[in-house]
């Protein structure tokens, strides 16, 4: 069994299968019918894309790519706790999804140089798919943050709780100190954090949006940073910090929001276990 | 005595000019560009297919189909149909019998070989109407019926169409 491949691969299909899970949950639900259609096709996409990596995971494994994505309990998961979080109003669901394929396409140029075959394969391939997908979620993010107070207003208070918890997309993840050795990863988790920061950071301000924005962000990555990847282990009731929940994904820590959306995305696949439809 | 003669590997590229894909049923998996090589041993055929979108359920079907063309030519044995990535399949593989094809169905051929073109408002703006031939078109969405596909209006004759998106 290679962990450090494993961690690797299941960090990056579980944030697409989650967050294209959710993406979907607009099919049928979107303020106009060219969004219905956008977010279905983009969730379609994320969802493919989980698929390639989870086939990846597979033929390591020598086992079934359906049984990785859907055959899991929930604790097995590894992707970021954003990526589970309901899409609440539109404003949020722009701001993540902003967020989020800002934070893809970083760690997907790093990873277009793996030193793993089929990883810098995928990678390449979904990089020029997920173009289309940053270029969807920039004309929003612009056509809102310069657009009328409500909506600008909304966009920043989902952006000012959103980012903090992207920030743990670039989580340290298990055996990644394995994984930069042997090049599977070719750059550090820490750097990707950085260079996603500032340029997240440099796009908010570009739009004229207020700091606020980026400051719990930064405290958010000071947080990350110290913590090393030993995360969060269990709340004693007391208040998290800022967004305090949202760190440990990639060790397995789940926040609420998982459990309802797990039995759904699940259950066609419980019912029948490895039935071919 | 019969024997068997182990078929050339034109007769696997003949085979397989006759698997389309079945959501652009008038353009071959050959012409899209898909298949990356064919290898004949004498008792393997080995083809490997380029998925186009890596989210296209589609995939699944064409390489069923290409297994079924394959072994259906005379003298064919074992045959393995793999998918592969590498490299990654782009739209400028698509030849140009394929692109002349998927204006004839009724899709605009990619222009360009995508994100370099790609404009600020998300799509080139140089979509072809394959109705009229018009270049007075607008991007309407990025995203359409299916991964692959993006929606424009053109202006000359009226009619929304749609793109094979550029990637």
């Amino acid at each position: 069994m290679d962990d450090a491949l494993r961690a690797l691969l299941l960090a990056a299909a579980d944030d697409e299968l989650v967050i294209g899970h959710r993406h979907s949950e607009w099919t049928g639900h979107a303020p106009h019918i060219e969004e219905d259609v956008a977010f279905s096709s983009i969730a379609q996409d994320e969802i493919g894309h989980a698929a390639a990596l989870y086939g990846l995971v597979a033929e390591m494994e020598g086992s079934d790519p359906d049984a990785i994505a859907l055959g899991r309990k929930p604790e097995d998961y590894r992707h970021a706790i954003l990526c589970e979080r309901p899409n609440r109003d539109w404003g949020y669901t722009l701001a993540r999804h902003w967020l989020y394929d800002t934070a893809e396409d970083v760690r997907l140029e790093a990873l277009s140089e793996s030193s793993h075959d089929g990883l810098r394969a995928v990678a390449t391939k979904l990089r020029r798919e997920e173009r289309y997908h940053l270029l969807h979620a920039d004309m929003w993010i612009e056509r809102v943050a310069r657009g009328p107070v409500d909506g600008r207003t909304r966009l920043i208070d989902s952006l000012t709780h959103a980012f903090p918890e992207a920030i743990a997309l670039f989580e340290p993840l298990e055996s990644e100190h394995e994984a930069l050795e042997r090049g599977l990863l070719p750059v550090p988790s820490d750097e990707l954090r950085k260079r996603y920061v500032e340029r997240a950071a440099r796009a908010l301000d570009e739009l004229g949006l207020p700091t606020e924005v980026g400051a719990g962000a930064d405290a958010a990555a000071e947080f990350i940073a110290s913590s090393s990847g030993d995360l969060i282990e269990s709340d004693d009731g007391a208040d998290p910090e800022p967004a305090g929940r949202a760190f440990g994904g990639r060790s397995g820590n789940r926040s609420e929001d998982f459990q309802p959306l797990w039995e759904e995305m699940t259950a066609t696949y419980r019912e029948n276990p490895g039935a071919s439809w | 005595m019969v024997t068997r003669v182990a078929p050339d590997e034109a007769q696997v590229w003949e085979a397989l000019r006759g698997v389309m894909d079945p959501e652009i049923p008038a353009v071959s998996v050959v012409d899209m560009g898909m298949i990356r090589d064919v290898r004949v041993d004498p008792d393997r055929i080995a083809v490997t297919v380029l998925p186009t979108f890596s989210g296209c359920p589609a995939v699944a079907e064409i390489q069923d189909d290409v297994r079924r063309a394959v072994e259906a030519v005379p003298g064919a044995r074992e045959v393995e149909v793999r998918l592969s990535f590498d490299p990654p399949w782009t739209t400028d593989r698509i030849t140009e019998e394929g692109r002349r094809r998927l204006k004839e169905f009724g899709l605009a051929p990619p222009t360009g070989t995508g994100p370099v073109l790609v404009t600020s408002i998300g799509l080139p703006a140089a979509a072809r109407c394959p109705f009229c031939d018009s270049a007075d078109t607008v991007a309407e969405s990025p995203f359409g019926p299916t991964p692959c596909r993006a929606v424009y209006y053109c202006k000359s004759c009226r009619n929304p169409f749609e793109q094979f998106k550029p990637v």
